[in-house]
């Protein structure tokens, strides 16, 4: 019998989830598979429903792990086997090795020195980072991870010089007990390379909605100057494709929520950035629920800012330009056209990070990828691995989860 | 006060478009994405998302005036490619069998052909018709062919000598070739008067002669195929082109014997002319025979191909119904009976070649006298509309 909570992700409403329950004096242990938490919103340049930057509201989330005795987070870590049952579950964690001292000690002088470049994941390929790094300034825990494959022959005698790194650290696979698990595993980019019909992601200049959160990203690839990747060219004329791969059967086959209100906020963050850029949304309905309406009249009101209903169906390269070319049909005057962009943004929705075949909880899937049972065996989904949400509402459903799985376990 | 416009829909046409292969119409949310994907469909008007939303509303007249249903090669491109699954090509096609149907009266044919149901009724005309002719030549001991009251002739395998084709074919088929061609001329008047624009229309320039632009469609759409090589993805184009020439230049080449046949066999009779006379059945050294043979082939070649397309479609995205299957049954009939005929002729196993004639007889008929009600009707209908919308000015694409 354990009253310890397991929270699985360590993104918005992991974190929300944990926190819940700490503070009011259940232990709680967080595992997350990246090596930083914060999850997707640690990516995004703004969020809703205020607009900060990510470090806005993490960091507070941060401070209040930091303090909070009772929360034990586990960052490379991943759930390999759960049994038992409510009230006593005992969790199999695999935890890879960071390599790195747990001082937090500052190793950029080190990091910046090394030669090895990978493709940086957080940044979705459009940067490079060394081998020894941190997401993001604000990355937590401020401890770096290094990243042993990447490293050159040279690289490699210079970290083991380090007081700090040790390149011969193993993995772990330590055993939790638990009397419940909240399930916030998120969610994930959908996949462009399927969507083949937009390009599949073989096109210079048409990004994903989340590229272009890291392109005006003050720490992003660029330091927040949103430029055409092909030729860091300044984009005038931008375009928006919505439902890229949902409400799809093909692809995702529901409305991912917040693809709408995210192409507003771009193009008004853009708007900014560029005061003569020309925006166009493309979309099948713009879909802006509950208060979000009054920031979407606020956006729309923009006279540079042009709303086509109607999906793009084709997207082409101009290979002489660098142009992105869509084809599209306006619904509303009936006639088919292809329009050129400098720079075209698919608003890709989100797939759920839980695959059916690497569920180790014992809970249901439905043909989406989102859990849909669990509750009756004192786990809890929580956020996205639940149903498309924003921040707020995921944030809500972290605290929801948390007071059911208090419930499974109090008093015993 | 403004008047606001009200939008009756016509419910049982819905549900009629549903039965008739259009029953996913409801699923479609007018994201347009079809549009884009059917690479034929024009810019200025493109198709079929409005289709879609005329059909979802129940407006009958927008959809009954639309010539761009006929303009559709049913490739499968938008229904591939459509995120609800809503089959606009499923719908076009639902539309053109609605066409079939009510165009001309006698929609109760039409019905016959939507489900198994009807069968029984669409082979039962023609098998008691033939039937009675072959009853009747055996009661009267026609030619004296028939011995002790037996339904098969004696003597060397002549169809001729149960369905005498001077006395029975010909009279049944020619009556039938009337039959077909009025309800056609009916069919493509009352086509022509829907699609045709409301009030009197300008059309820029010259113009063009009706004739010269059914020649026009002959030859650079429809025998050259232009279309089917737009339309669909690469295997897909090619197994239907081909498949779909090949029937065309089956059908043409059966069509050419029977032609030049029936001259010779009636003008052959006028004096003087005697020596373009003709009887069956022809030596296998005259070339008529020799292109009958090769329009068999043809048949069967290309229903092979295009039986194999369609069992192969994903059902998810575009099905087949039973207007879709009666047309490449009929045709696998008609081709399989021929071919079967001749061959047991040649070797002489008298039963089985005359009740394997019958059969032939019995499915041609299902296939020329329906043929305004059937799917095959697109041969006249959609000629007909891509030649009137070419006379109008604008190309099919």
């Amino acid at each position: 019998m354990s009253n310890a909570i397991l929270v699985v992700g360590g993104g918005f409403s992991g974190l929300t989830a944990a926190l819940e329950a700490a503070e009011v004096g259940y232990d709680v242990f967080i595992v997350e598979k990246s090596p930083f938490l914060g999850g997707r919103v640690a990516q995004l340049n703004k969020y809703f429903p205020k607009l900060c930057p990510p470090s806005c509201g993490l960091e507070i989330q941060f401070q209040r792990i930091k303090k909070n005795p009772r929360i034990k987070f586990f960052t490379q870590a991943t759930v390999q086997k759960v049994s038992g049952s409510a009230g006593a579950y005992t969790v199999k964690v695999h935890i890879e090795p960071r390599h790195t001292a747990p001082h937090s000690a500052d190793l950029s002088l080190l990091a910046s020195s090394l030669k090895g470049e990978t493709k940086s994941e957080f940044d979705f390929g459009m940067a490079s980072r060394k081998s020894l790094y941190l997401s993001a300034p604000f990355a937590f825990p401020s401890r770096y991870v290094l990243d042993k494959d990447g490293l050159s022959p040279e690289d490699r005698v210079k970290v083991a010089g380090s007081a700090f790194v040790d390149i011969n650290e193993k993995a772990k696979d330590i055993e939790l007990s638990v009397g419940s698990i909240v399930l916030a595993t998120g969610w994930k980019p959908y996949d462009v390379t399927r969507l083949e019909n937009l390009g599949a992601g073989s096109v210079p200049n048409c990004i994903t909605n989340m590229q272009l959160e890291r392109l005006a990203s003050p720490h992003g690839p660029t330091l927040g100057a949103v430029q055409r990747p092909s030729d860091g060219k300044a984009p005038r004329k931008i375009a928006f494709v919505q439902c890229a791969g949902s409400r799809d059967q093909n692809h995702l086959n529901f409305c991912s929520y917040i693809c709408c209100m995210a192409s507003l906020k771009q193009a008004q963050y853009l708007r900014e950035q560029y005061p003569n850029a020309e925006i166009t949304i493309y979309y099948i309905d713009l879909r802006t629920p509950g208060r979000y309406e009054n920031f979407r009249k606020k956006v729309t009101a923009d006279e540079k800012l042009t709303l086509i209903k109607g999906k793009v169906a084709a997207v082409e390269a101009d290979a002489a330009s660098g142009d992105v070319i869509l084809e599209v049909e306006d619904a509303v005057k009936g006639e088919k056209r292809k329009y050129r962009h400098d720079l075209v943004v698919l608003a890709t929705g989100m797939q759920p990070s839980l695959a059916a075949d690497d569920n180790p909880y014992g809970v249901t899937v439905d043909a989406d990828g989102f859990v849909v049972d669990g509750e009756e065996k004192g786990i809890f989904a929580a956020g996205c691995a639940r149903q498309p949400l924003d921040v707020m509402r995921s944030a809500q459903s972290g605290a929801s989860a948390a007071m059911k799985a208090i419930q499974t376990v109090r008093g015993r | 006060m403004a008047q606001a416009l009200r939008i009756e829909p016509d419910v049982q046409f819905i549900r009629e478009l549903q039965a008739a292969g259009g029953e996913s119409l409801k699923k479609c949310y007018q994201c347009a994405t079809c549009s884009v994907a059917c690479p034929i469909s024009p810019a200025n008007d493109p198709y079929p998302r409005k289709e879609m939303i005329w059909a979802q509303w129940g407006l009958k007249d927008k959809l009954v005036a639309d010539p761009d249903v006929w303009l559709c090669h049913n490739c499968g491109q938008c229904s591939d490619l459509c995120p609800r699954g809503a089959k606009p090509a499923d719908l076009m096609s639902a539309m053109r069998n609605m066409a079939y149907r009510n165009l001309i009266p006698g929609s109760a044919i039409g019905k016959w052909m939507q489900s198994p149901k009807g069968l029984p009724v669409l082979f039962g005309i023609p098998a008691v018709i033939f039937a009675l002719i072959w009853v009747f030549m055996a009661a009267i001991n026609f030619g004296g062919w028939y011995e002790g009251g037996s339904l098969f002739p004696t003597g060397r395998v002549v169809p001729g000598k149960i369905f005498y084709g001077d006395y029975t074919v010909d009279p049944v088929f020619i009556l039938v070739t009337v039959f077909v061609v009025l309800s056609f001329y009916k069919g493509v008047k009352n086509l022509i008067a829907s699609i045709a624009p409301q009030g009197t229309t300008m059309v820029l320039g010259k113009k063009k002669n009706i004739l010269v632009c059914l020649l026009e469609v002959i030859f650079l759409e429809i025998l050259p195929h232009s279309k089917f090589a737009e339309c669909g993805d690469a295997g897909e184009k090619n197994s239907r082109k081909i498949g779909h020439m090949c029937l065309i230049f089956g059908f043409i080449s059966l069509a050419v014997v029977t032609g030049v046949f029936f001259v010779g066999h009636w003008v052959g009779r006028i004096p003087g002319l005697e020596f373009i006379y003709m009887e069956v059945p022809l030596p296998f050294t005259n070339p008529m025979k020799i292109l009958a043979q090769v329009g068999m082939l043809l048949l069967l070649v290309g229903l092979t191909m295009l039986t194999v397309r369609r069992k192969g479609l994903d059902p998810a995205k575009q099905s087949s119904n039973f207007y879709d299957w009666y047309l490449i049954g009929v045709i696998w009939a008609v081709a399989l009976t021929g071919a079967f005929t001749q061959f047991f002729r040649l070797a002489d196993w008298a039963v089985l070649a005359y009740l394997v004639y019958y059969l032939h007889l019995v499915t041609v008929f299902m296939l020329i006298a329906y043929l305004p009600w059937s799917k095959l009707g697109h041969l006249v209908y959609r000629t007909a509309v891509i030649t009137y919308i070419r006379s109008m000015g604008r190309k099919a694409v």
